[in-house]
């Protein structure tokens, strides 16, 4: 299995726990395994932008219109 | 002090000699020293400008220097620190530390490392030669906000040259760190084997080089403004004095950052060695560290509260800002974690790392106190935020560098430093550092506005306090140029592995640390 490549909801899942800043110890291994670095960058450029309209839709949600 | 013994000299180094070999030198190690020996100038420098103003401010009314240059020291203490202090020393500790630590012989483009670190010195003459032109140096606020810095002297425009010149040697700085990480570790140290100071590294250099050239873009418009007829800045013109805050903001926050990040990195290698334990979470804090990084650019607003904008826009910039403490507390709690149950030491640097975590989590907490925007409402401008950033810079950034020096000089000089002159230095250092700057949350909290050398007497006694205990601050720090000087001229003999349980690849060489090493790349299992 040490060729199999991450796919995209398991790097997406890896960044998005990235944010919180924890991770298991063995989905981590997995991930040092399988991740491509250039798919976690772009899954990293992606979650920021999650990050921001989640933020924003919740800030929509408080503030009365 | 020394960074190779001069026998070591003889039998590696083959360059000019004497000043020359300073000027023309390609070795990481000699760079390294170099960058620190100008932060600790450049931080007295700044230290005395600091101490003039806490001497104003001992007591109520004028004595000691008039408010315009009140307002030339307040701005000017910012810039060198941040710029002059604070910045070239970590990446001293980059230049002298990362090729070490991951087997590299040296930094991939040595010729640019010299030409970064030499930028410096003339960007530095610039910047302090600027009190003595007319009209004195720069009083708008180590920020340089438009309109005030529309409107300066010629003070202003060294400062912007400055700026600019030591931004291109931080980007030039950056993209070396970033080479040499990347293709230079030796065969065996992946991306997750490397020390985590190399990590906070390489993911600070990657924030230089996305935010350095916003500042000289920002600056650059400042210059323009002045000079040109351009109105960015000027609302007469069409302009907006607040886009300025914008484009600062957007460089100052993850600059932010970049002032704390290499920091966490020196104490999470410190605190390792001496609770005799791997580093807790070594995963977890690559990643905090890396969402720290990308969270920074989403959060610049929350510094212009006050300038009005919606409150839609107010609750965003809120929210992210609280969301960093997340990942921040994680690598607080991994700190304590590796600490639980280990055979910890309290030597000067153990000290100086466990002090960091105590006194820099104080800040984070003011940090997130100020994030709420109807309290920064409350607060902006006050002695609070001075109080916040100080505890987040001095107690968080520079104490880390005590941590790193004290925990390197082994390798850098081949000597152990004098454990007394250290602990001297810490206790002095963490005991007047609160007496400093504890009270201006007091005094921030009753209303006391920043860059002001005259107040109402109802702030007497809490700046009188604050004063005493920035003296006794600033006279510490004459104990580390004591420790520095004593470790490079002797002491007790340094072997490889210096301290007992220290791990690293830094610490399988000599030391001192020979003028060339790793040419032949060690292999990493």
């Amino acid at each position: 299995m040490a060729d199999s490549r991450a796919g995209f909801l398991a790097t997406m899942r890896a960044v998005l726990w990235s944010f919180v800043g924890i991770r298991k110890r063995k989905d981590y291994q997995d991930d040092a395994r399988s991740l491509d670095p250039r798919a976690v960058v772009v899954a990293g450029l992606l979650g920021g932008l999650i990050f921001v309209l989640v933020l924003v839709a919740v800030v929509k949600w408080v503030v009365p219109t | 002090m020394a960074a190779v013994t001069p026998d070591q000299l003889h039998g590696h180094h083959h360059g000019p000699t004497g000043l020359m070999r300073w000027i023309t030198t390609t070795n990481h190690k000699d760079i390294g020293t170099m960058y620190l020996v100008f932060a600790l100038i450049m931080f007295f420098a700044g230290g005395v400008m600091a101490l003039t103003i806490r001497a104003e401010l001992f007591q109520p009314g004028l004595q000691v220097v008039q408010p315009e240059f009140f307002n030339q020291l307040t701005t000017m203490h910012g810039l060198v620190m941040v710029f002059g202090a604070i910045m070239p020393a970590f990446v001293g500790f980059a230049n002298w530390q990362i090729p070490l630590m991951i087997g590299a012989s040296d930094m991939a483009f040595a010729r640019m490392n010299n030409w970064s670190f030499w930028l410096l010195p003339p960007a530095a003459l610039l910047l302090v030669g600027s009190f003595l032109v007319p009209g004195g140096a720069t009083a708008a606020g180590w920020t340089l906000y438009a309109p005030l810095s529309v409107q300066m002297g010629m003070g202003m425009d060294m400062a912007i040259f400055a700026v600019h010149i030591m931004g291109a040697s931080s980007i030039m700085g950056a993209i070396n760190i970033v080479v040499t990480i990347l293709n230079m570790r030796a065969p065996g140290m992946t991306m997750m084997k490397m020390p985590l100071f190399v990590w906070t590294w390489l993911i600070t250099a990657y924030l230089l080089i996305a935010v350095m050239p916003v500042l000289a873009g920002a600056v650059t418009m400042i210059l323009t403004d002045r000079h040109f007829g351009t109105a960015f800045f000027n609302a007469a013109g069409g302009g907006d004095p607040v886009l300025f805050q914008h484009v600062f903001w957007f460089f100052g926050h993850p600059e932010v950052y970049i002032m704390i990040l290499p920091a966490f990195g020196i104490v999470s290698q410190i605190i390792p060695t001496f609770a005799r334990k791997p580093l807790f979470g070594y995963a977890s804090m690559v990643y905090a560290t890396a969402s720290i990084a990308i969270l920074s650019f989403v959060v610049w607003a929350h510094h212009m509260f006050t300038t009005g904008m919606p409150a839609a826009t107010q609750l965003f910039f809120m929210y992210a800002t609280m969301l960093i403490a997340v990942p921040t507390g994680v690598k607080v709690f991994n700190w304590v974690a590796t600490m639980w149950k280990g055979s910890m030491t309290f030597e000067t640097p153990m000290l100086f790392a466990v002090g960091f975590i105590f006194v820099f989590t104080m800040g984070g907490f003011t940090g997130l106190i100020c994030a709420i925007a109807p309290i920064d409402i409350q607060v902006q401008d006050t002695y609070y935020v001075v109080a916040h950033f100080h505890y987040v810079l001095v107690a968080g950034s520079l104490f880390a560098l005590f941590a790193g020096t004290y925990y390197w000089l082994p390798k850098w000089t081949g000597h152990m430093p004098s454990e007394k002159i250290g602990k001297w230095h810490f206790w002095c250092s963490i005991v007047f550092f609160n007496l400093a700057f504890f009270p201006m949350h007091f005094l921030g909290l009753a209303g006391m506005p920043r860059r002001i050398p005259d107040y109402g007497l109802q702030f007497a006694d809490f700046n009188a306090i604050a004063t005493i205990g920035a003296f006794g601050f600033g006279f510490s720090q004459l104990l580390f140029v004591l420790a520095i000087v004593k470790c490079a001229r002797g002491g007790e003999r340094a072997a490889a592995r210096s301290w007992e349980a220290a791990e690293g690849l830094e610490w399988t060489v000599p030391s001192p640390a020979p003028h060339h090493t790793f040419e032949e790349a060690p292999l990493v299992r």
